[in-house]
């Protein structure tokens, strides 16, 4: 309770300046000699550069019978090249103080890497390498391999990934890719040889249609003539084929429960389709949608069952963007004891927001999102991530700039629209928890066909 | 090349260490403040009551109600928490400029006059909440617990460090209001504090807001104790075996270090990087690449200042491994490491990844505010940001051999074992 008056010395409750304009930072635009688009964000003072190599890739451009080739191809990139071994390549990149990732997604390939300044050029002729001349050795293949495995393994015993690896399951048809784990399962990582991965390589890795960003401290650098003499020497042909928007099951609207016993926590996953960034009306409610129900503790969902009923730790909501569509997704884990009431207390709250949200509510999720972007992109790996997300999506970052205009201007209204726009109460419902104590309950609250699957 | 973040620091009249780093890049001000308490200081009867504590911290004081410091912030675009750890408990917001008077306003009402606010009912809801924290970090993952084993496997029962900071179910049940007005009489106050304020102020701006708004507070928590002397690595071998139900064995070798902030605990640590920490280290070559017994090595430090720090070597063992084996592999690099010491490259590849980690965790401005608050905090050390990477660089490969000498010997180890169970043995 709030009071006003105040012990001798408090100061008084300081006024709030509104903050100045801002936009995000602007990129020097350059296309090197093979094609690949370079966006450059100089930002002083941010000592490691981080540089950002995206490919649109679809999953759908795996062979069904090897699904996991292309996570698997971008683990290997670094494991070995024309020049190098596995162990030399690796110390090549430490004694520079060089991180070097790969990974893909449903949209594509992206290779990260940061470094300090100073060795940037060095860097960008072992990521060059690591691109254009992966050897893919056998033992290492049989390495990644194994070591996926094992990950399936680990994410089968992790509530927050088994959870999740039943809602794409569930929520999409069965014969669209994503419906199944992005690095694949153990049958076709099982399945996979050396040559899968080299031929997978040779068809989809290649500089056309690739964007590079660089952010940091580019003072004194010659960004242009470093990547045009590393990713700009590049010559290789691929032959990749634009994916599909993934199809939703035609009874994705249930709630299965995955079962494991003894579970003193059980694992909420509730989501129904989304937009993506290009969606009709705009893309600006939905962040702001994702703050206003679960996006801080005071937050709609958690101001019930965590402020008030002390069930979670914590639940949160995000809109997702995927290359097309999306989803809209809520998440966490509530004690064992509370899992029936929970699931109810959050399908209500959910459903709850196509009644409305408050001035309050929409004012302070509009300046949450609006007022951090500064915060939020202010170093060189935040702005290069941002970048290269939207890249993919082939979108550049004054799409985030205008974004946030447009959130600014939201109203209730708006949001109201946009949120009855995706969410009709076709929920897919994951628990992961004990169901020989809570199917039952689960069954009783009439929210949908109920189905147990092993963990 | 040496670092310059400009750092100014000064104490007020009732004790707040107040530092101010300016940095106009970003139109944000990071406001951070370091409680010189966390699990250390907790008694028998009450761990975890640091963590529980800093929870009530958010459910309102003299002029704010509960809830407020989240809603209020966010609304302004303020992105804020708190976190609690053995040596201390932080509390930080960035906020845009114009709003960062009121971050600390709010700030000096709970440092101030939190107990005006505590209530049973606050106090029974976030008991029920960091129950659920626990159970979701801890109880409900595989391996959750093993960090824990750890700590109980490395220091003597009744150290600062044997419990967790997260703390019992029985105990986080026990804990009472009379327990969080002690708490807070007994620890918080301005003398017990440090402030830091990074991003678009100038150092007079910053110290004539914190004395508008903390200025005034009395200097009410008691002096601290001393800390801890330093502890002798341990003389036998310890090993915990805890089969259940994960999905491969995983095998925790862990080792007293030196205190934080000592060349022979940065020593330490890059002994632990050449023999854990890289993708190129002795342990990752040996056990990933060539013999392919362990799906993965990783190897940390952590730096405490109660006498002690922790270093251990996480092994994940590959299907059909034997651990006994993988740990037998270790012992080996350890003697070999004690005696070669690191190589050339090795050095090169510790201090070149140090570099990168540490000029990253500078880049924003959140971690650079916490670095200064801790290094002042607990060791009285504004400029640490700046001088860091100049002190390791100067640790020989020499000191790394004895450090690992001195601190890693097989014999000093404790080994918590996370064993696949049979069926009918899993928990």
């Amino acid at each position: 309770m709030s009071t006003v008056t105040e012990a001798q010395g408090d100061a008084a409750r300081p006024e709030v300046a509104p903050p100045g304009p801002w936009s995000f930072p602007v990129p020097a635009r350059h296309t090197l000699s093979n094609g690949i688009e370079l966006l450059a964000y100089d930002i002083p003072g941010q000592y490691v550069v981080s540089v950002r190599t995206v490919l649109p890739l679809p999953l759908s451009a795996e062979p069904r019978h090897i699904e996991g080739v292309a996570t698997a191809m971008a683990r290997l990139l670094d494991e070995g090249t024309a020049e190098h071994s596995p162990e030399e390549f690796a110390e090549l990149l430490e004694r520079k103080g060089i991180a070097l990732g790969a990974s893909v997604n449903e949209a594509g390939l992206g290779v990260d890497l940061d470094v300090p300044k100073r060795h940037l050029p060095e860097a960008l002729g072992l990521l060059r390498l690591a691109l254009a001349e992966p050897v893919f050795p056998q033992a290492e293949v049989e390495r990644i391999r194994r070591t996926r495995l094992a990950e399936i393994e680990q994410e089968r015993a992790l509530a927050p990934q088994r959870a999740a690896r039943e809602f794409v399951a569930t929520f999409y048809d069965a014969d669209d890719r994503a419906s199944r784990p992005s690095a694949g399962t153990a049958e076709t990582v099982g399945a996979l040889t050396r040559q899968d991965v080299v031929a997978f390589h040779a068809r989809h890795v290649g500089p056309q249609g690739m964007t590079v960003v660089v952010a940091g401290d580019l003072s004194g650098l010659d960004v242009v003539d470093d990547f045009e003499q590393t990713l700009g020497s590049w010559e290789a042909t691929r032959q990749t084929t634009p994916g599909a928007a993934a199809v939703r099951s035609p009874d994705a609207a249930r709630i299965v429960l995955v079962d494991r016993p003894g579970s003193v926590q059980s694992e909420l996953f509730v989501g129904c389709a989304g937009p993506d960034r290009r969606a009709e009306g705009g893309w600006a409610p939905y962040p702001v949608l994702g703050f206003v129900i679960g996006g801080s503790p005071n937050a709609r969902v958690d101001a019930v069952l965590r402020e008030e009923k002390g069930y979670t730790y914590g639940i949160r909501s995000v809109f997702r963007p995927r290359s097309s569509g999306g989803l809209f997704l809520t998440s966490g884990s509530v004690r064992a004891n509370s899992t029936v009431e929970s699931v109810g207390l959050l399908l209500d709250i959910l459903d709850g927001v196509r009644e409305g949200l408050t001035d309050d509510e929409v004012r302070a999720g509009v300046d949450f999102v609006s007022k951090t972007a500064p915060g939020r992109f202010a170093t060189a790996d935040a702005v290069a991530d941002e970048a290269a997300t939207l890249a993919l999506e082939g979108l550049t970052t004054e799409f985030t700039t205008s974004n946030l205009e447009r959130i600014r201007a939201l109203t209730a209204d708006d949001l109201v629209t946009a949120y009855r726009r995706w969410v009709q109460g076709e929920w897919t419902v994951v628990v992961v928890g004990d169901a020989s104590a809570h199917a039952e309950g689960i069954r009783s609250l009439g929210r949908g066909e109920v189905a147990v699957v092993p963990n | 090349m040496p670092l310059d973040y400009p750092i100014h620091q000064r104490t007020l009249a009732n004790g707040l260490r107040v530092v101010v780093s300016p940095d106009p890049s970003v139109p944000t001000v990071t406001v951070n403040l370091w409680v010189n308490v966390g699990s250390r200081h907790e008694t028998p009867g009450r761990t975890g009551f640091a963590h529980l504590f800093e929870h009530l911290m958010f459910q309102g004081s003299r002029n704010i109600a509960s809830g407020e410091h989240f809603t209020r912030l966010m609304a302004e675009g303020g992105r804020l928490n708190a976190t609690t750890w053995f040596d201390r408990t932080n509390y930080f917001e960035t906020v845009p400029k114009g709003a960062y008077e009121l971050a600390l306003w709010m700030e000096a009402d709970r440092h101030g006059h939190l107990l005006d606010a505590v209530t049973q009912e606050n106090l029974d809801n976030q008991r029920d909440v960091v129950k659920e924290e626990k159970r979701q970090r801890y109880d409900n993952v595989p391996y959750g617990k093993a960090l824990i084993e750890v700590y109980a496997a490395v220091f003597p029962p009744e150290h600062p460090y044997h419990h967790p900071t997260i703390g019992s179910m029985e105990d986080l049940d026990a804990a009472s209001l009379e327990d969080v007005h002690a708490f807070f009489r007994r620890y918080y106050g301005p003398n017990n504090t440090v402030l830091t304020l990074v991003g678009d102020l100038t150092a007079e701006e910053g110290f004539a807001a914190a004395e508008r708004y903390f200025g005034h507070l009395p200097a009410t928590a008691e002096t601290p104790r001393d800390t801890l002397p330093q502890l002798a690595p341990l003389t036998a071998p310890v090993t915990v075996d805890r089969p259940g139900a994960v999905p491969n064995d995983r095998v925790h070798i862990a080792f007293r270090l030196p205190v934080d902030n000592t060349d022979e605990f940065f020593a330490s640590a890059l002994a632990i990087d050449a023999l854990g920490g890289l993708s190129t280290s002795r342990l990752v070559q040996r056990l990933v690449r060539r013999e392919q017994v362990a799906n993965a090595v990783q190897a940390h430090a952590m730096g405490f200042v109660d006498g002690v720090s922790l270093g251990f070597f996480v092994l994940d063992v590959a299907d059909g491994q034997d651990p006994a084996t993988l740990e037998a592999a270790v012992v080996e690099e350890l003697e070999r490491f004690a005696v070669e010491g690191p190589t050339a490259v090795e050095m090169e590849s510790a201090l070149a990844q140090s570099e990168r980690s540490w000029l990253s965790a500078l880049a924003g401005h959140e971690e650079r505010a916490d670095l200064i608050s801790q290094h002042v905090l607990l060791h009285d050390d504004e400029q640490f940001v700046n001088t860091f990477l100049d002190r390791i660089g100067q640790v020989t490969p020499d000191q790394v051999r004895e450090a690992a000498a001195a601190w890693l010997r097989p014999e000093s180890r404790a080994v918590v074992r996370h064993l696949v169970a049979a069926e009918e043995d899993a928990a």
